[in-house]
């Protein structure tokens, strides 16, 4: 048995900041700068009361409703979120109530960002070719914006909020429809993406509240997300295609033998600059990012949800998704795709 | 890539008049020289020298021809 990517739903929450609304708050860039730099015309933001599980659980039911599973077929909920409702207890185990998922399902959450969808489907894969499940539910939800100061143009420029629901079946196939994989780690990358305070390293209070001024203008506590975009950008370019050709050469193909290639989408200048640099053709690289921003681990299955729909994912085909970003954390794969729906 | 070439380049990035850059220009007194720039500096290094330049080292940088040293323009 192998897992199958059968289906696919994404939530965005209702409120949006667009481009020219960011351009007024931050003068000294225009709307076209920031939009040739991210190629984000619009970010979708959770409200104050909207946590990581409510989009998630909205997700999951746009999956439910379009008829691609019933919650009693889920036998497990892995849920990939770096902004939980709690600490404790669990977000999957929540979700798992809301949803009506019978209680002999497992469920677990894994704390990844942008590299997290790829562990996601390794676990799902993991867990369906070792009859350990049969239907699990991948859900990425993150509300960074939470995260974010509102003077902090470096992250508000680029992330957004969003949940996206995959749902994975075992199939009786001899080959395995995802994979191989290859992962990546390097915690030495860990002080460029990072909201400092907040754990139990670094508690908050009134010291990590105080708000600094870098020397570019933005402005940031400890409380709040903070992006080394140079730091991140070098680690993209040796991460990125040192995985491209370890997972070729582990899948035994050539790049050209690669149907469509869904990297994370981080922003549009990264993405353009890694697309050349691998020589990849621009009709095989696909971006989605322009309504919704970088949603961290919702990027890739938004990603695929719009190919699919547009034709460009074809049942059959051989895609390579990439994940990298925070931790540092990196992962990549091959999916050989059904229908999905 | 050639330095006239990698000059204008860097004129882009700053969004000054092409020829703008010699070399001697202090980049403090550039406020386009911030984290974009710098990203984009490093993909232009990176794209046309084959060189990756460390953040660090470019933060390092006081001038435009410490910035052409670093990515190795001739």
């Amino acid at each position: 048995m192998h897992a199958s990517l059968a289906a696919i739903e994404y939530y965005l929450p209702e409120r949006t900041v667009s481009t020219a609304d960011l351009a007024r708050e931050f003068p000294e860039w225009s709307a076209a700068k920031i939009e040739t730099k991210t190629g984000i015309g619009c970010r979708h933001i959770a409200a104050p009361d909207e946590c990581s599980s409510d989009l998630a659980v909205a997700a999951a039911q746009k999956l439910f409703a379009a008829g691609s599973a019933r919650p009693e077929d889920i036998d497990y909920v892995v849920l990939c979120t770096q902004s939980p409702d709690h600490f404790l207890p669990t977000t999957a185990c929540l979700v798992q109530n809301r949803l009506g998922i019978p209680t002999s399902a497992g469920a677990l959450d894994i704390n990844l960002g942008c590299s997290g969808y790829i562990y996601g489907l390794g676990l799902a894969e993991g867990l369906i070719a070792t009859g350990q499940a049969r239907s699990v539910l991948l859900l990425t939800a993150e509300t960074y914006s939470k995260f974010m100061n509102e003077r902090d143009r470096s992250v508000r420029t680029v992330f957004g909020d969003a949940a996206a629901a995959t749902l994975l079946k075992a199939v009786h196939t001899q080959e395995p429809l995802m994979g191989p994989f290859i992962y990546g780690t390097d915690g030495a990358g860990g002080p460029n993406l990072v909201v400092p305070a907040g754990g139990m390293r670094q508690p908050r209070g009134p010291a990590s509240a105080v708000e600094v001024a870098d020397d570019q203008g933005n402005v940031r506590s400890q409380d709040d997300l903070y992006m080394n975009g140079p730091e991140i950008f070098n680690f993209t370019l040796s991460a990125v295609p040192e995985s491209v050709e370890r997972l070729l050469q582990k899948a035994g193909v050539a790049l050209e033998d690669i149907d469509l290639f869904v990297f994370h989408q981080a922003n549009r200048y990264m993405l353009e600059h890694l697309r050349k640099r691998l020589r990849i053709a621009p009709e095989k690289f696909y971006f989605a990012l322009e309504n919704c921003g970088n949603t961290v681990s919702s990027t890739i299955p938004i990603a695929l949800k719009k190919a699919s729909l547009e034709g460009v994912l074809k049942p059959g085909s051989r895609a390579m998704l990439v994940g990298f970003g925070v931790g540092y954390s990196w992962g990549a794969m091959i999916l050989r795709p059904s229908e999905i729906a | 890539m050639t330095r006239a070439e990698f000059l204008k380049s860097v004129d882009e990035i700053l969004e000054l008049a092409p020829g703008t850059l010699q070399g001697p220009e202090k980049l403090e007194d550039f406020p386009l020289w911030d984290s974009t720039a710098m990203i984009s500096f490093m993909a232009l290094a990176d794209s046309n020298n084959q060189t990756k330049l460390a953040p660090r080292a470019m933060g390092a940088c006081e001038t435009v021809e410490d910035l052409l040293r670093l990515a190795k323009v001739e």
